[in-house]
């Protein structure tokens, strides 16, 4: 019977297509929004996230303030502190920087001056396209060696070959750097520019460059395995207790991806509770499309009455049929609504993230507003009086 | 005792319209026994079609007692007459009623399908009806491709295929041709003289005259 219902429900919809078409509309372009929104939120929070995951989640990075508490804490033993107060801490780097302006031959540029130890490289997965980081012994000596970012290598040697080249930086006076090498292209994080940056030893930066009174950063890597998010809250409850909160800044990737991820999807479900509302009005097309179909088939319902189809057979009909209607919307409305995510994914270079619970749910919800939709006019249906309807003109 | 197919007891059916009662049946009593061939006659307003629509269990007496095939339909619900017309009846009307979305064959079918017998079966019963009414070769047809008589065909192997106990005929020649009438005549008299109970509802003394017992109604009674 339900499959008998469900031909019959598509010969009506084939009998008149532009009318089912149109009647549907109101469905499949609330489905196409719910879709669409929910996929696109999704595929936006992925690649925010997906940016935040490649500066490196696993990093929590400190900016101490200019404060007389701050300069005391925020000195170079800091990081022993920290791990020693703070489990799950892989490593802490100090790093100073200051700008300062770069020059080899006729080309020059303002770049930023990172006073780093030899394991920052590592420790920030940042690796040498061209020759090597420099080495421990480099810092211990204070040598003149400089790694430069890839930006600056491609300004200053647009023919390549920097590495063992010297070069010249200037801050209040200028110093000849040996070239040992040029830098991976990696994005920016937080604070930490790395391309148009160029990473001189930290003790020869404290030498050459302005002594600091208080370490300007602190790169702190979280262990394999721990969760960063609870790893930068634990930072965080140190810091607060030992030089209160307006002594420093704290930037965890881990905890502004949850944070993006959370507001990504706090305004997709908005948007989409918006666009199920078009749903809903949809539905009422259903319904007043049903209540068309009905009125024009009074005779047929008369005749199949008269044949012997009890209410509940003529009700399971229209049920049926508003159901197939809503599902069919339903159907065109999510191809139509991942082709809109896909084009506009495509646009904007995101990498299209496929929501199938979106998909369920739209599908469970377009049955659902057939199901309400079409109960009164089924239910009307059903209780025509079997000599009326067989006399309705 | 005689095997009645249909028994009216003193049947009255009104209607309230409006400030009046319209007394459409009247204290009707009439037995019909398996295997006539009836026809019920009078003019329009005479209440042939109210008994028609009670014998067919399309609608229920305000008083008295309608018994088709031993069961009284007298305080049935929609559903069991929905039953008893499936099982029982079998209409034929004026207008031939076919579903024109469909093909013959899915028209015979569907008194079937209400009656939850299985597709194959379904179909086997449905070609032999319209076999029978002399339409194996066009059950492939919607109604819209088919003559009045084709389709009137088309509507009696319909009301024929679930072997109902009556065969109800409204008008059945009225939308036809006088040719094409007498040949669907001739079919209601095979089908009774194979044993099938007829009812035919007519105003045309000459459809009327075919068959072998006339029930005359006039202003809600009976003058046999």
């Amino acid at each position: 019977m339900v499959w008998e219902n469900i031909k019959l429900a598509f010969k009506d919809m084939m009998a008149s297509k532009m009318r089912t078409l149109l009647s549907l509309l109101g469905i499949v372009i609330g489905v196409a929004s719910v879709i669409a929104i929910l996929t696109l939120g999704q595929s936006a929070t992925k690649s925010i996230t997906a940016t935040i995951v490649e500066s490196g989640l696993e990093m929590v990075t400190i900016f101490p303030n200019r404060t007389d508490k701050a300069s005391s804490e925020f000195t170079e033993d800091f990081g022993d502190r920290l791990m020693a107060n703070v489990k799950n801490i892989k490593t802490v780097l100090p790093v100073n920087s200051s700008s300062a302006v770069v020059r080899y031959g006729q080309e020059s540029s303002s770049i930023t001056v990172n006073g780093v130890l030899s394991t920052y490289a590592e420790v920030l997965d940042y690796h040498a396209a061209e020759g090597a980081f420099f080495e421990l012994t480099d810092n211990i000596t204070s040598r003149q060696v400089v790694a430069l970012g890839s930006e600056v290598a491609k300004t200053l040697f647009p023919a390549g070959n920097a590495v063992g080249q010297y070069i010249s930086l200037f801050r209040t006076q200028a110093k000849s750097y040996l070239v040992v090498a040029v830098m991976d292209a990696k994005d920016a994080s937080f604070n930490l520019s790395f391309n148009n940056s160029v990473f001189i030893p930290y003790n020869t930066y404290t030498q050459r460059f302005t002594k600091p009174t208080a370490v300007g950063s602190y790169v702190a890597r979280v262990s394999e395995g721990a969760d960063p998010l609870l790893v930068s809250d634990a930072i965080t409850e140190y810091l607060d207790s030992s030089v209160g909160s307006s002594a420093y800044r704290l930037f965890s990737p881990a905890s502004l991806a949850d944070m993006a991820s959370q507001i990504t999807g706090t305004l997709s479900s908005f948007l989409a509770a918006i666009a199920a509302i078009s749903l809903v009005v949809g539905g009422i097309g259903i319904m007043n499309i049903m209540l068309v179909s009905v009125a024009e088939r009074t005779r047929e319902i008369g005749v199949r009455k008269a044949m012997g189809a009890a209410p509940l057979t003529i009700m399971g009909q229209f049920i049926t049929e508003a159901i197939v209607l809503t599902i069919t919307g339903g159907l065109i409305g999510i191809g139509l609504g991942t082709l809109l995510s896909w084009l506009v994914a495509d646009i904007l270079g995101w990498s299209l993230y496929i929501s199938y619970t979106s998909y369920l749910l739209a599908a469970g919800f377009s049955t659902l507003v057939g199901v309400f939709f079409g109960w009164y006019p089924a239910m009307k249906a059903s209780k025509l009086d079997p000599i009326e309807a067989l006399n309705y003109e | 005792m005689a095997d009645n197919v249909i028994s009216l007891y003193d049947v009255r059916r009104y209607f309230v319209m409006g400030d009046f009662i319209v007394k459409a049946l009247n204290g009707v009593t009439v037995s019909i026994e398996r295997g006539e061939f009836t026809a019920i006659m009078g003019p329009s307003g005479s209440g042939k079609s109210t008994m028609m629509n009670l014998i067919g269990c399309l609608d229920t007496p305000t008083g008295g007692i309608v018994q088709i095939d031993g069961e009284g339909t007298v305080g049935m619900s929609e559903a069991e007459l929905a039953f008893i017309r499936n099982q029982k009846v079998g209409f034929v009307f004026q207008q031939f009623n076919l579903l024109g979305k469909i093909n013959a064959l899915e028209n015979v079918m569907t008194p079937l399908l209400y009656a939850g017998i299985g597709v194959r079966e379904r179909k086997e019963k449905a070609i032999a009806a319209l076999e029978r009414v002399g339409l194996g070769d066009r059950m492939k047809h919607r109604p819209n491709e088919l003559s009045g008589g084709q389709k009137q065909r088309v509507a009696i192997a319909r009301a024929l295929v679930n072997n109902p106990s009556i065969l109800l005929a409204d008008e059945p020649t009225g939308a036809l041709d006088s040719n094409t009438g007498r040949q669907i005549m001739e079919l209601f008299e095979e089908l009774n003289s194979e044993g099938r109970t007829v009812v035919l509802v007519t105003h045309d003394h000459d459809v009327a005259m075919h068959c072998r017992r006339q029930i005359r109604v006039r202003d809600g009674r009976l003058e046999e």
